[in-house]
């Protein structure tokens, strides 16, 4: 017993763990526990009723602690954190047990195995209490201003969203013109608007801008300092040095065109294209299609060329995205130029996912012919007295060798990462294991980065299409507004802290951190390891890196994890 | 298999021919009365990619349909495979046996 009044909800989740578990056992075992004062069974602790039938035990049994045993803490943290706040308690003194998806509903067979593994985790969470201590987030001040890295469609729709927002921009283009990608391709999907029509219309915008500043031939070299407070090197291809103060950093530095090997797929004969290449072929002549000084008969399309290898140690397994929807555009387009070219669409999946399966179905009802290869035998293109000869496997003719002579071969290329060596080092970003910068989760945190007040937007996080990577530009703008707009932003409390009277400086817990969040500083006639609070992220790995355990982490000391332990093993009665 | 895209151009000078929309479910198979020994995905295929010789050898199954349309009033992609018969019966008539279009 530590002599602290803990008080103990048991959440029945309206049956989801009621109906495996014995949340009134419960209840009465851990109201048994030495520092527990109050413990009651609720249907739905997260109900608005239930929260301040806890708010008002709190008050009235003076409740130092309290514990919720419910859902997983990734569900309703913040929730319980801001009832113990509304309560009058440290929100750090609020722990969250979790009976369903840990318990509940992981032993729907076994009512009398849960409800002992609730119990237990019960106790734990009391014990986890009982040695808490009241914590205060750290405040740091945000300045309003972004540096967008990337004037490609998605880095100039972020940077006039930003602006929309009245957040200063510096929009930095390594090249130098802005646009990007985008204003190579002529016609795209699925509005038919022409690239550079659309970029240049962006790029005016942004010119009439008074809080964007564009830097062409410009790249970001450095990046120092915090979330909020960045102070970010520019450097001009003169050589002329820029500094910045900035409180967000938003990557949209896009992907490269992925580039066949000579002679894969008979990349090099003339004749053999890229989509890409294909793409400013047509957009380059208003008319009917010539190559060389050659009108273009036939048209065969390889798909999937540079994507979805699944050969060992690949780093392009994944899908590009855009390229079936592009090719079905480009062949429609075609088409529209002179209906009387053949068109054959040499596939292995097609992939024109949501409305742009109207574009495939325009391709079919244009006249464009699909035959399906296998990844297992991939057609072959050579050149033979100056004509192309492609073979394919027709997978639709159960494998039959088919014979194409067409005037041109497009190689469906897909998205590559680019080469960005000086930028990842700069911001210290982690690649993926295609080489794309890398989110903190696909679906949950999709444009946020392990360095927080960076984001990655557009192609630079993984393929898109131009409508996703814009929205992706906005998602990102969303996130650094909410980030810049409040003027401030509070950091959590549980981070790393070290002990200096253990600490002997050995550096390992230096080496083991991934967010370079230790310093060196002098304690009375030594040096000593000091963990910055505002880059730690409080992940632990430096915890079990101290050989002499001066390091710990706030709200998961070692007294608490052992204690926790303890709780865990007791014998359930 | 050599691909001729002056046959598939011819085809399409001949009628309707659709077949483009087919995607390759079987329906058509599955349903047919007679069922006929090519598989009408199968036969369209070879036309689209302009395989006259193969084509030409299914003159037996081409001409032993009933046009009876269960499979056409059954086909999800909406291909008019009754009247894409007839396209390859006309192509015949005209081309193989000399026959002038009335």
């Amino acid at each position: 017993m530590t002599g602290r009044r803990i008080g103990v909800v048991v959440c029945q989740c309206g049956g989801n763990i009621s109906d495996y578990v014995d949340t009134e056992r419960v209840r009465a075992a851990v109201a048994k526990e030495g520092d527990v004062v109050a413990a009651h069974v609720e249907m739905f602790a997260c109900s608005d009723a239930a929260q301040q039938n806890a708010i008002q035990e709190i008050r009235e049994k003076k409740l130092d602690g309290i514990v919720v045993c419910s859902c997983s803490p990734k569900l309703h943290t913040a929730t319980f954190r801001a009832m113990a706040e509304r309560a009058g308690l440290n929100p750090y003194e609020y722990t969250q047990v979790n009976i369903r998806e840990q318990d509940s509903w992981a032993h729907t067979h076994d009512r009398e195995g849960a409800t002992r593994k609730a119990i237990q985790l019960a106790r734990s969470g009391v014990a986890k209490t009982a040695l808490s201590e009241p914590l205060t987030p750290t405040r740091v001040e945000t300045t309003p201003q972004a540096v967008v890295v990337g004037a490609g469609i998605a880095g100039l729709r972020a940077a006039l969203s930003l602006s929309d927002l009245g957040i200063s921009v510096h929009l930095v283009e390594k090249a130098e013109a802005p646009g990007g990608q985008v204003v190579r391709w002529g016609r795209i999907f699925p509005n038919d608007k022409v690239g550079r029509t659309l970029v240049d219309g962006l790029v005016a915008e942004v010119r009439r801008r008074e809080n964007i500043q564009l830097y062409t031939s410009t790249e970001l070299v450095e990046k120092k300092g915090r979330l909020g407070a960045f102070e970010v090197t520019l450097k001009t291809a003169a050589g002329a040095t820029i500094p910045l103060k900035v409180g967000a950093i938003v990557v949209a530095t896009g992907f490269e065109p992925y580039t066949p090997a000579p002679g894969e797929f008979g990349y090099g004969l003339e004749g053999v294209l890229t989509l890409p290449e294909f793409k400013e072929l047509v957009a380059a002549h208003p008319g009917p299609l010539v190559y060389h000084g050659r009108e273009v008969r036939t048209v065969a399309y390889i798909y999937c060329v540079g994507s979805r290898d699944a050969s060992s140690g690949s780093p392009r397994t994944y899908c590009s995205r855009y390229c079936c929807s592009a090719t079905s555009h480009i062949a429609t387009v075609v088409q529209g130029l002179d209906p009387s070219v053949h068109q054959f669409h040499l596939f292995r999946d097609i992939r024109t996912y949501g409305r742009y399966e109207a574009l495939y179905d325009r391709a079919l009802r244009g006249g464009s012919v699909f035959l399906r290869y296998s990844e297992e035998a991939p057609p072959t293109v050579r050149a033979e007295n100056g004509s192309l000869v492609l073979n394919v496997r027709d997978q639709l003719l159960a494998g039959e060798d088919v014979e194409l002579r067409p005037d041109l071969v497009v190689l469906v290329t897909g998205m590559v990462p680019r080469s960005n060596e000086g930028l990842v080092k700069a911001l210290k970003l982690p690649l993926g294991q295609d080489g794309f910068f890398h989110e903190v989760h696909v679906k949950l945190r999709p444009v946020e980065t392990v360095v927080d007040g960076v984001f990655i937007v557009g192609t630079a996080q993984g393929p898109k299409n131009v409508a996703e990577s814009v929205a992706s530009a906005l998602a990102g703008v969303s996130k650094a507004g909410a980030l810049l707009l409040k003027g401030y932003v509070d950091l959590d409390p549980l981070v790393a802290r070290v002990d200096p009277a253990l600490c002997v400086y050995c550096d390992e817990c230096t080496k083991a951190c991934p967010y370079g969040a230790i310093d060196r500083v002098q304690y009375g006639d030594r040096e000593v390891a000091e963990v910055n609070g505002v880059l730690c992220k409080g992940e632990g790995a430096c915890v079990p890196a101290c050989p002499k355990e001066a390091v710990s982490l706030r709200g998961y000391s070692n007294e608490q994890i052992t204690s926790m332990i303890d709780a865990l093993v007791k014998e359930v009665a | 298999m050599k691909v001729d895209p002056q046959f598939l151009t011819s085809l399409h000078l001949g009628g309707e021919f659709d077949a483009q929309r087919c995607m390759n479910c079987g329906t058509c198979t599955a349903l047919c009365p007679l069922g006929v020994e090519i598989l009408p995905r199968k036969l369209f295929h070879y036309a689209m990619l302009g395989n006259r010789e193969a084509v030409l050898g299914q003159e037996e199954a081409i001409f032993s349909c009933l046009l009876c349309k269960l499979c056409e009033s059954n086909c999800p992609g909406g291909v008019h495979i009754a009247e894409n018969v007839r396209s390859l019966r006309t192509y015949l008539n005209r081309e193989v046996h000399g026959l002038a279009e009335a």
